[in-house]
């Protein structure tokens, strides 16, 4: 936990879908704050973390190409059955959408006995730009904190809630 | 004609001309495994006469190696074919004699013995069946006579088998999260020990399933470096019995070519266990379990089959203790013949020579594998 | 009262959105599934669109007039931007679709699903909560879990939710069987099997009597430090050292025992162990 006690700045690049551009979202992490019978290791919160960040990226990638596949590698469950429906919503719309998150606050709050589950709270800061036929609507600046829910897959911690909470 | 076509035509004609010429005029091994005569030599001593009749088992040809026996009469070529091969399908069945060796052991103007060494390959790895011959001399050449041993006959006979099975319904597939499914089988390493080789590292160790239901398992090892970052990573493979029932334990040897105690700062052990169907049938004794001292330091047995059912390979597995009981070496043997029932089948696991010195004690597992699945 | 928030979420909080040229007047937060309008201003035909992570909406309007958006029409809880495109004028805004507070499913991740019996803190449970949506219920709620051993002693524990999750932890008796492990809130439950099965071999027992040329080995009913029958196929291994030699071989239990023949040779030891716990020895002197 020493590492997690003190904040932590990372720096993850975040690449555009289009690969047009490329923004830097800086990730703070707060030392986890949960109890529970089962201690988590350091190796265990960054490896979360870590993935949790990048599905950012796969879910910009996703709903601003209208690519449900990028999803598989980062989400699983409800939360990706709910951004694949999103997305096919957009394909039938003809709109895209374009997710830029500029900064992250994270901070583990459970961690679940038989190790399956991760919770974690996220105050994020993104754009969102909604374009229709490739015509921009507008773009709004977000600061939202969602509640996100990792379990483990094969190589990597998947999404599986991702949910934002109203203040 | 352009220069294509020119090519063409002289590729063709030297195709031809080739095939005729390896028709006409053959090398002799490819005679051989033609089914031709290429390789045999005159039998003119006892030693050739022998290794014809090794190149022909070799050749697979086993209408002219026992056409060519002296005591041919006392047995069918059939019986000659099961007696090299087995009679029930086991480990021979998916394999050949890659060469074999001849040693004269006695001789005089009538008649020699002469040992004939088969190196087959098989599935596992290599494995050696050697046979000592009788062999006469009828006019100016020498023949073999078959050391046959004839097909085991097991007393007509009914064998109640009850034995308790395990099979396992899983949850199928799909998301897993939130839902239950059969619990993995607790399994324990229950001892570890590395030790040098001069050919690299080597882990030794026992795994014991302490669950109550059976486990297909497997052991890898990891090897940190003194900055505690893994440089390598290698499995059990076959050096484990993979199926264990409840409280059941398996030695477990993991090689690491090339690797050096020196380099290693720890081992992260990773047991794998996943629950399988399986019997707990059949039951094989191990019996008249000898270490045998160097030089040619060994572990003899036999293996007895108490179950009604055709065993096709075993797979016998030796567990070396020092006198304080630590593990100092693991080894192994695939019997090569099938184990019918209440027939004993011996056994002989080597042991290194200057491990041999350090061995006091033994425990030998056996795992068996029966056609249609593993028991 | 649910009805009265609800309306309240509904048209209460309405709040103007500035634009460049026209006003959105958006609900601040509308629960899951629940009927909501938007208001715009201006004159002219527009487009609203309403954008999330979990769905998106296009829709036509009339500048000037209220919008309704039937019930059902978003439900999956998040962040919502909203845009509106006119003839020449735009305007922005965004609410929060907010989780239904009943719950309507939970998940129950029980571990594990088979123990050995007697062991202190050996079953957890987690549950995460949801509403009919399938959005996670963040407000904090009670979760009852129970878990009822084969000897019908029952252990149970309240746990409120912090952000969704509620865990626990129970301990394994000391009676082999099936326990139901449930977790409820309200009118919702779910259930998990547990199988508390018996531990190691205790006090591990064996006779020897000739039979023939052979010696007939068995053990005593073989149980557990609790008195649970140690379950059939559970593996024996009998040894036998005679004259530097040794037999071997590893038996399953059948109805509570294990039995086997073995060549009998004089001054013989024989011992009995099931996986690490080792029984008796007999000296064979016959």
């Amino acid at each position: 936990m020493t590492t997690l006690k003190s904040i932590l700045i990372l720096c993850a690049v975040l690449g555009s879908a289009t690969g047009a551009a490329a923004a830097q979202a800086t990730v703070h992490v707060e030392p986890a704050s949960f109890q529970g019978p089962r201690p988590l290791a350091d190796q265990t919160a960054k490896a979360a973390i870590r993935d949790y960040i990048e599905s950012w990226q796969s879910l910009n990638a996703a709903l601003d190409g209208n690519r449900a596949d990028l999803l598989d590698a980062d989400f699983v469950g409800d939360a990706k059955d709910k951004l694949m429906a999103a997305i096919q919503e957009q394909s039938r719309l003809g709109i895209r959408t374009h997710y830029e998150d500029r900064a992250h606050d994270v901070q583990i709050v459970f961690y679940s006995p038989e190790g399956l589950s991760i919770e974690l709270t996220d105050t994020v800061d993104y754009d969102v730009q909604l374009l229709d036929h490739d015509k921009s609507q507008g773009m709004q600046r977000v600061h939202m904190r969602y509640l996100v829910v990792l379990t483990p897959a094969e190589l990597r911690w998947k999404v599986r809630v991702l949910q934002a909470e109203a203040e | 004609m352009n220069k294509g076509g020119l090519l063409a035509g002289m590729l063709g004609a030297a195709t031809i001309g080739l095939v005729v010429i390896g028709t006409v005029w053959p090398v002799s091994s490819a005679r051989a495994y033609a089914g031709g005569q290429g390789l045999l030599r005159s039998s003119s001593t006892p030693e050739a006469a022998v290794q014809n009749l090794g190149d022909q088992i070799r050749a697979q040809a086993w209408q002219r190696a026992y056409e060519s026996l002296a005591n041919k009469a006392q047995f069918t070529e059939p019986e000659f074919v099961g007696d090299l091969m087995g009679y029930y399908p086991n480990l021979r069945t998916y394999s050949g004699v890659d060469h074999v060796e001849v040693f004269p052991l006695h001789a005089s103007d009538n008649d020699a013995e002469v040992q004939l060494k088969l190196y087959w390959s098989t599935v596992v790895g290599p494995s050696v069946s050697t046979r000592d011959l009788h062999v006469v001399r009828d006019g100016d050449h020498w023949v073999a006579e078959w050391p046959i041993v004839k097909r085991p006959v097991v007393p007509p006979q009914v064998i109640p088998v009850n034995y308790l099975r395990w099979d396992v319904i899983y949850r199928g597939p799909g998301d897993d999260w939130g839902t239950q499914d059969v619990e993995s089988p607790h399994v324990r390493i229950v001892d570890m020990h590395p030790v040098q080789r001069a050919e690299g590292l080597v882990i030794l160790g026992e795994l014991l399933n302490e669950d109550v239901v059976p486990a297909y398992v497997s052991v890898t090892a990891t090897l940190l470096g003194k900055d505690q970052t893994p440089f390598a990573t290698e499995g059990s493979f076959d050096k484990i019995s993979h199926l264990l029932l409840p409280k059941q334990v398996t030695p477990f040897l993991i090689q690491f070519p090339g690797a050096s105690l020196s380099d290693v700062q720890s081992v992260r052990m990773t047991p794998f266990s996943t629950l399988v169907p399986a019997s707990a049938d059949p039951v094989i004794e191990i019996d008249n379990e000898h270490l045998n001292p160097a030089p040619g330091a060994s572990l003899t047995g036999q293996l007895i089959n108490q179950s009604g059912q055709v065993v096709n390979v075993a797979h016998v597995l030796g567990t070396f203790y020092d006198s304080t009981g630590h593990v100092v070496w693991i080894a192994d043997q695939y019997v090569d013949s099938a184990l019918l029932p209440q027939t004993p089948v011996p056994f002989e696991i080597h042991i290194p020579e200057d491990l041999a010195r350090k061995v006091s004690s033994e425990r030998t597992v056996v795992a068996s594998y029966t056609a249609g699945g593993v028991s | 009262m649910r009805a009265v928030a609800a309306f309240l979420l509904m048209i209460g909080v309405a709040a103007p959105v500035c634009a460049q040229s026209s006003e959105l007047m958006l609900p601040a937060k509308v629960e899951a599934g629940a009927a909501f309008s938007i208001q715009s201003t201006g004159t002219g035909k527009g487009t609203l669109y309403i954008a999330g992570l979990g769905q998106v909406l296009k829709r036509d309007v009339q500048l000037g007039e209220t919008t309704w958006f039937p019930a059902g029409t978003l439900y999956n809880a998040g962040h919502y931007a909203v845009f509106l495109a006119g003839n020449g004028s735009a305007a922005s805004g965004a609410f929060d679709v907010v989780p239904v507070s009943q719950p309507a499913d939970l998940s129950f991740l029980a571990r594990p699903s088979r123990l050995a019996v007697g062991l202190h803190d050996g079953i957890t449970g987690a549950v995460f909560l949801f509403d009919a949506y399938k959005n996670l219920i963040p407000v904090s709620m009670p979760i009852e879990f129970r878990l009822t051993s084969p000897s019908s002693e029952t252990q149970s524990s309240t746990v409120v939710t912090h952000n969704g999750a509620a865990w626990t932890v129970m301990d394994s008796t000391a009676k082999q069987g099936t326990d139901k492990f449930v977790a409820s809130s309200g009118a919702i439950s779910s259930t998990r099997i547990i199988g508390q099965v018996p531990g190691d071999p205790c006090g591990l027992k064996m006779s020897a009597k000739p039979a023939g040329r052979q010696i007939q080995l068995q053990t005593d009913p073989v149980r557990d430090c609790s008195g649970n029958a140690v379950p059939d196929g559970t593996i024996v291994t009998f040894t036998e050292a005679y004259n530097g030699a040794q037999s071997t071989v590893d038996v399953p239990l059948k109805r509570g025992i294990a039995q086997v023949e073995m060549p009998a040779h004089a001054d013989a030891t024989i011992t009995v162990a099931s996986g690490v716990i080792l029984g008796n020895q007999i000296r064979w002197e016959k």
